[in-house]
This record gives C-alpha cells, sequence and structure tokens, in this order.
C-alpha cells in the first residue's frame, strides 16, 4: 500500500480530532455544570459567613448595635490588639492547649489498649465491640449534663461516694477549684470519646498481615516486643488517623465544657470555644468574638497541617 | 346498623366534650375579667418567645381558653429561663430571625432590645395602663414608649427556717457564740452570722446561698452595695464599686464563701437551683424571689419546708438601707411581627385580672391593682398567718425598697464584666480584693466607653 502523503494524514487526523475534541470539553465542563449546586451551596454557607464574620473581626460590632458594623478605620486591628492584651484569652488558649494535648494522648493510650484487649477476644467480640460504642451514642450536651451531676460537690455521686467512704469529711470542689474544673471535664472527654479511638485502631490491628507476626513468633519474641516492634510501627497511619480525627474534632467538646461549668467559675475552665461564645453572645461583642474564631481557625489549621505531614510520613514508612 | 352505632358514638362524645366545655367555664378558678378576648382572629397563628420553668408555667395553661374565645392559635416556639431567652431574643433581633409576635421580657433587659421592639402606647388605652402598677410602667418606659407590659414583680425577701430558729437548742448555741438572740435577720450582718451558725458542710447544708453566676450573682453584689451606701455607678455612669464600700461588700461575700458558709460550688447556679436547694431543706436562710412560695408550702413538691419557714423584709445593709434589686417579667412585641394586633390581644390575655389573679395566687407579687385587691380578699380567709403577712410585706418592699438596675441597654454588658470578678473574689482564698474589682471597674468603663456612654 503507497504512503499517503503526510500533510493528507496531518489534515485527516486534525478533521477527525475536531469533533472529538469539542466532545472532550463538554465533558470537561459537565462535571463542574453538575456540581455547581452544590458549590453555589457550598459558597453561600461556608464561604460567605467565613468573610463575612471576617470582616467583622476588624470591627467593633456588638449585637443589637447596627452602627457599630463599620470598620474603625483609625484603629482596624483593634479587637486582635485587645485579644492580645486580655489575660483571659491567653488563659483561654493555654487551657485549650494543655486540653487538647492530654485529652488526645489518654484517648490515644486508653484506646490503643482496649484495640488490643479486643483483638485477642476470642468469644463475644462483637458484643464488647457494640458495648464500647456505647458512649459514643451520648450526645455531648447529654454528657456534660451526666458528669456535671457526678461532679457536683453537693449532690454528685463523686463526692457521695468518697463521703460515705470515708474518704472526706467536706466536698470537693470539683467544678470549682484549679485543676479539678479541667479534670473534670477531660474526663467527660476521655470517658466519651476513646471507643472512637478504640474502634479506628481495632479495624487497622485486625487488617494487619499476619506475616511479621508469624516471623516474629518463630524468632522467639516476646508479646511487648511484638507489639512493641510490629504492632505500634503497623499501626501508625491508623494512629496519626485517629489522633488527626480527635483533634479536629476537639470543637464538640464545646458542649460538654458548656454545660459542665460554662467555661467558668472566673473563667477558670474557659476554652478557646466557651470563651468565643462568652466574647460573642453573653457580652455580644461579635467583633472582637470573630477575631478570637479567625485566631482559633489559624492555630487549628496549623494543628490540621502538622498531622497531615505526619500522616504522610508515617505512610512513607509503612 | 353498625354506621348508626358509630354516629351515636360520635354524637355522644361531641356532646360529652360539649358539656365537659361547659363546665370548665363554669369552674374558672376566679371571677376576675379576662382581656384581649373581645376581637375575632380566627385562622391567625400568635407565635410566642417565653420564659419557662415552674412559677411562670401556669399562665400558659390558660392559653386554651383564649384561643377558643378568638379562634386564633398560639405556639410557644421557644421556652428557656430568662437568660437563655435573653440570648435568644438578642440573637433574633440581630440577625433578623425573629418569628415570633410576643415575646417574653423584663425591666432589666428591655433596654437592650428597644430598636428592636414595638412601642406598645397605642395598643393600650389609658384605662387599660391605669390598672398597672404606675412605678412599673415607668420602668418598662423609655423616652414616653411603652415597651413592656408587665407581669409580675420581682423582689427578694428573706426566707428563713421557722424550725431551725425556734429550736431552743440552736438558740441557746447562737446567744453563746454571738451574744444576741437569734431571730430572723433584720441586717445583712446579722443574716452572715446566722448563715455562719447553720452552716454545716459535713452534713450538706448551707447556711445560705444565692445564683451565683450572670446578673443572678451581679444583681445580688448591686443590691448589697446600695444597702451598704454604695452604688455600681455615678451619676455620670462611671463605675464606682471599687470604691471602699464596693471592697467591703465584696470582702464579706469572700468570707461567707470561704467560711464554708455558701456551698462550693454555688458559682454554677442559677435560680432553679438555688430553689431546689431550699426546697429540700439544704439550707437556714437567704433572700428569694416571691414568685416560689406556694411552690414551697406545697408539701408534695417541698414536704422538708412547707410550713416551717418564715419571710421577712430584705435586710439592711452598713449603710442602713434596705435591699431591694428589683425588677418585673412581662410581654413586649417584635416590631417584626405580622400579628401586632392579634400579639396586643394575647399580651392583654397574659396579662389580664383573671390570668394574673392565678399566677399571684400561686405566689407571685401583683401588677395590677385589681389583682392587688384580689388576693388581699382571698388573704383575709386564709388559714395560715404568712399569706396574709407576705401581701403586706411585699407592698412594704414594693413601695419602699423597689430599685432596678441601671435602665441601660449595656446593662448585662456590664453585669457580664462584674459576675466573673465577684465569682473570682468568692472562691480565691489569697485574692487582692480592691485590685480585683479595680480590674473589672476598668473593663466596665472600657466597655462604656467603646459604647459611647461617655461622650459628650
Amino acid at each position: 500500500m503507497a504512503a499517503e502523503p503526510l500533510s493528507t494524514v496531518t489534515q485527516a487526523t486534525t478533521a477527525s480530532a475536531r469533533p472529538k475534541r469539542r466532545g472532550s470539553r463538554t465533558a470537561t465542563w459537565f462535571p463542574y455544570f453538575l456540581i455547581a449546586p452544590a458549590i453555589a451551596i457550598i459558597l453561600l454557607v461556608v464561604l460567605f459567613p467565613l468573610i463575612y464574620s471576617f470582616y467583622l473581626s476588624f470591627t467593633p460590632y456588638r449585637l443589637l448595635k447596627p452602627e457599630t458594623l463599620a470598620i474603625r478605620w483609625d484603629d482596624v486591628l483593634i479587637n486582635y490588639r485587645r485579644l492580645l492584651e486580655d489575660d483571659i484569652f491567653w488563659r483561654a488558649f493555654g487551657n485549650t492547649i494543655i486540653y487538647v494535648a492530654v485529652t488526645v494522648n489518654l484517648q490515644l493510650v486508653l484506646g490503643l489498649f482496649l484495640s488490643q484487649l479486643l483483638a485477642r477476644v476470642t468469644r463475644g467480640q462483637s458484643i464488647l465491640r457494640t458495648l464500647i460504642m456505647v458512649p459514643m451514642m451520648f450526645a455531648p450536651i447529654l454528657v456534660g449534663f451526666q458528669y456535671g451531676w457526678f461532679f457536683n460537690a453537693t449532690v454528685g455521686i463523686v463526692n457521695g461516694g468518697l463521703r460515705d467512704l470515708g474518704l472526706i469529711q467536706t466536698p470537693i470542689k470539683w467544678l470549682v477549684d484549679v485543676p479539678l474544673g479541667m479534670i473534670s471535664i477531660m474526663i467527660a472527654d476521655i470517658w466519651m470519646s476513646t471507643p472512637v479511638v478504640a474502634i479506628i485502631l481495632l479495624a487497622g490491628t485486625l487488617s494487619l498481615p499476619s506475616e511479621p507476626f508469624e516471623a516474629a513468633e518463630v524468632d522467639g519474641a516476646s508479646p511487648w516486643q511484638k507489639f512493641r516492634f510490629i504492632t505500634y510501627p503497623m499501626l501508625g497511619p491508623f494512629i496519626t488517623i485517629a489522633l488527626t480525627i480527635r483533634s479536629l474534632d476537639m470543637a464538640r467538646a464545646f458542649d460538654i465544657a458548656m454545660i459542665m461549668t460554662g467555661g467558668g467559675p472566673a473563667n477558670r475552665t474557659e476554652l478557646a470555644w466557651t470563651y468565643i461564645n462568652r466574647l460573642a453572645l453573653n457580652d455580644r461583642n461579635f467583633g472582637l468574638g470573630s477575631a478570637m474564631s479567625f485566631v482559633t481557625v489559624v492555630v487549628t489549621l496549623v494543628f490540621t497541617l502538622y498531622f497531615f505531614r505526619q500522616l504522610i510520613k508515617s505512610r512513607i514508612v509503612y | 346498623m353498625r354506621k348508626r352505632l358509630i354516629l351515636s358514638f360520635a354524637l355522644a362524645l361531641v356532646a360529652l366534650l360539649g358539656v365537659g366545655l361547659v363546665n370548665a367555664q363554669d369552674a374558672l378558678p376566679n371571677d376576675g375579667a379576662m382581656a384581649g378576648t373581645d376581637m375575632d382572629l380566627t385562622g391567625v397563628t400568635i407565635r410566642m418567645a417565653t420564659i419557662g420553668n415552674a412559677p411562670y408555667e401556669l399562665a400558659y395553661t390558660f392559653i386554651p381558653m383564649f384561643e377558643e374565645a378568638t379562634g386564633a392559635t398560639v405556639e410557644i416556639v421557644f421556652k428557656g429561663d430568662g437568660f437563655q431567652i435573653d440570648k435568644k431574643l438578642t440573637q433574633d433581633y440581630a440577625t433578623g430571625a425573629v418569628d415570633y409576635d410576643v415575646a417574653w421580657d423584663h425591666t432589666s433587659f428591655y433596654s437592650a432590645y428597644v430598636p428592636y421592639l414595638e412601642p406598645l402606647n397605642a395598643y393600650f388605652s389609658e384605662e387599660e395602663l391605669a390598672q398597672f402598677s404606675p412605678a412599673i410602667i415607668n420602668a418598662s418606659t423609655i423616652d414616653g414608649n411603652l415597651y413592656v407590659i408587665p407581669r409580675h414583680a420581682d423582689i427578694s425577701v428573706v426566707h428563713y427556717r421557722t424550725d431551725l430558729y425556734e429550736d431552743p437548742a440552736n438558740m441557746a448555741a447562737f446567744k453563746e457564740r454571738f451574744g444576741y438572740d437569734l431571730a430572723a435577720p433584720t441586717t445583712w450582718r446579722e443574716l452572715g452570722d446566722q448563715a455562719t451558725f447553720f452552716a454545716n458542710p459535713g452534713e450538706n447544708f448551707w447556711g445560705t446561698q444565692w445564683a451565683g453566676k450572670e446578673e443572678g450573682l451581679s444583681g445580688r453584689f448591686y443590691e448589697l452595695l446600695v444597702a451598704n451606701g454604695g452604688n455600681l455607678f455615678d451619676a455620670d455612669l462611671k463605675p464606682i464599686f471599687n470604691n471602699e464600700v464596693g471592697v467591703a461588700t465584696a470582702q464579706w461575700l469572700h468570707d461567707l464563701y470561704q467560711a464554708g458558709t455558701l456551698p462550693p460550688d454555688m458559682t454554677n447556679y442559677l435560680w432553679p437551683e438555688v430553689a431546689a436547694n431550699f426546697c429540700n431543706g439544704q439550707m437556714a436562710v437567704y433572700t428569694e424571689w416571691y414568685g416560689w412560695y406556694s411552690y414551697f408550702q406545697d408539701p408534695a413538691s417541698c414536704p422538708n419546708v412547707a410550713g416551717k419557714f418564715g419571710l421577712v423584709r430584705a435586710p439592711v445593709g452598713d449603710g442602713g438601707i434596705h435591699s431591694g434589686w428589683a425588677g418585673a417579667h412581662g410581654y413586649s412585641i417584635p416590631a417584626s411581627s405580622q400579628n401586632k394586633q392579634a400579639a396586643a390581644q394575647l399580651i392583654k390575655f397574659l396579662t389580664s385580672e383573671f390570668v394574673l389573679t392565678e399566677e399571684s395566687r400561686q405566689g407571685a407579687l401583683p401588677v395590677r391593682n385589681d389583682v392587688w385587691a384580689r388576693i388581699q380578699g382571698d388573704a383575709e380567709s386564709a388559714e395560715r398567718q404568712l399569706d396574709r403577712d407576705r401581701l403586706v410585706l411585699a407592698q412594704t418592699q414594693l413601695n419602699e425598697d423597689f430599685f432596678t438596675p441601671p435602665l441601660i441597654a449595656d446593662w448585662i454588658n456590664a453585669s457580664n464584666i462584674i459576675y466573673p470578678a465577684i465569682q473570682e473574689i468568692l472562691i480565691t482564698p489569697d485574692i487582692d480584693i480592691q485590685a480585683r474589682l479595680d480590674q473589672a471597674a476598668a473593663d466596665v468603663e472600657q466597655m462604656m466607653t467603646d459604647a459611647g456612654y461617655y461622650d459628650s
């Protein structure tokens, strides 16, 4: 067969490609068309409020005083400046960091422990798994009421028990004293959310390959050595996922803290979220509350980036 | 046959219901005049956001009568305590999310809502308003515009446990310890002594207590301050609660808490918790609103204190002034309501002689002259002396001791700065009270400066 001239081939290719390209352009735009309503809704309910509250963070806006909605150009950063000068802001921030660090790490340790126990149970595992998930079924607000009552100084079950056992004569001020107030809230959160960590790590443990364990068995490794040098490193990605989910989910602790102490007394158990609520809704100082929200968002983003970097690293190791 | 049976049954049911309604009408609890029921509101739905909890619920049980008489439907879309509903109203007014026609209000709170409220002067005649206490109507009026129709008044009265105060052993022990007779307190110092005497933390029994947060605490501090001869603000609205009277007042509260006289977690209490503690018999003496009276006297609800407590006028402080932090609950109409006339009709009904008589029989302090007359008439035939005495006492307090917090839009904002300071003073053993009050005063002044109070 004689070879066709190059130009003819090119022309033919071009001609046949044209309608195809038109088709692919349609194909390129069609998915965007389909998701446009979702994007529009997200812009409306997420982006617009975000931009608006960012604007508010530069205004002295107070609820019920619409005349304060304009930016004060002589002192644009007034809210951010006042936050940095505010002792309660720093206390709330410090409390939040301690709260997240202690709570998430204790949840990890307890969750890991529970997951390893559950992984080794041979009978009734499904019942145990269901039981361990019971705290997750409670709304945080109910957990707050429950633990608020447990730790109530005068009628609470904890002081009642200690008094009946003769261990105390006068009530312990669980929700008042430093650091008992923070510890009480942390216990409530740990009770509620440790099962989340345990379930994630149990899933990870059950998905691990058996060969490394069989090889370790042959080499005579002890149970601790198998956990320390095989299970724990291989669970790395799952641990990071659990830590990330819990850290980002920490804002749910707002409900528990609000019900148990409301950030008080005298701001002693103030967390970033309770303080935002206090500033914006109790004190009606929406400008200052918005500024604090953005500071919290920036810090949360930094945490998120850090955890995701750790996640990627642990995947490489695995 | 079967159809006829069903029809007969249905007719019998309708007849029974009809008889029931007639009987219900016949068995009205009082013959006070109803109001607001003289307009046909068929098809109109009136939505309402209001206060809940024991002393407030009775009025809402009469709403079906209003619905039946007018054809309107009333929906209560929100109920919460005073602070919860304040937050809801604040957010709803600010965001334009108000979807109700009648809103709970209070003389301590309404000043902040004024731009969002409908002036009520056009909906209530002079004749209708003449029945209400002029002092409370004045406290509900700004620049000639009436914004709140009062429902009942609030002023604190000392509640003390007569079984404890009249116990000879207690009387002797008290006299030996303090050098004077144990009797209902007439001064705050006496109340403090008695609370200290009776407190027994090991037995979960407390000398006294109050609401320990929000306006419940700052208001209590305010009335103590006034009784001691001080005040929160001067004539120019500059904070002065950090002067020596303020420090002495805060010191007195601090000492009571640190001595174990007050419950350790009082700083988490609001009104219902405090009332529950008195009802449970866990407290000797305290100041409480009148509205809980019938609840405390009911052996079914409060067997530990029913018939075992007395009431006396709020004590005087070091300034020789009786405490009298007071206010009034009431109803307002949001300016955005689409059913303002219908809302006014419902308010007329809820603040009518008929409904308020029932609320006052339960214990609330009347705001209407005709209701005062009725419950005083009731009291004449009451078996309990206290049922009669409390009314005389309440009238004395309302006439002589009544004072509201400053009627400024930022009162609650100021209160939100003051109460954490008082909490800190209460619960911190070694605290520089002067320094903490100075800081709170500076923060209040800053807030008021931002809000433009000192712009000349």
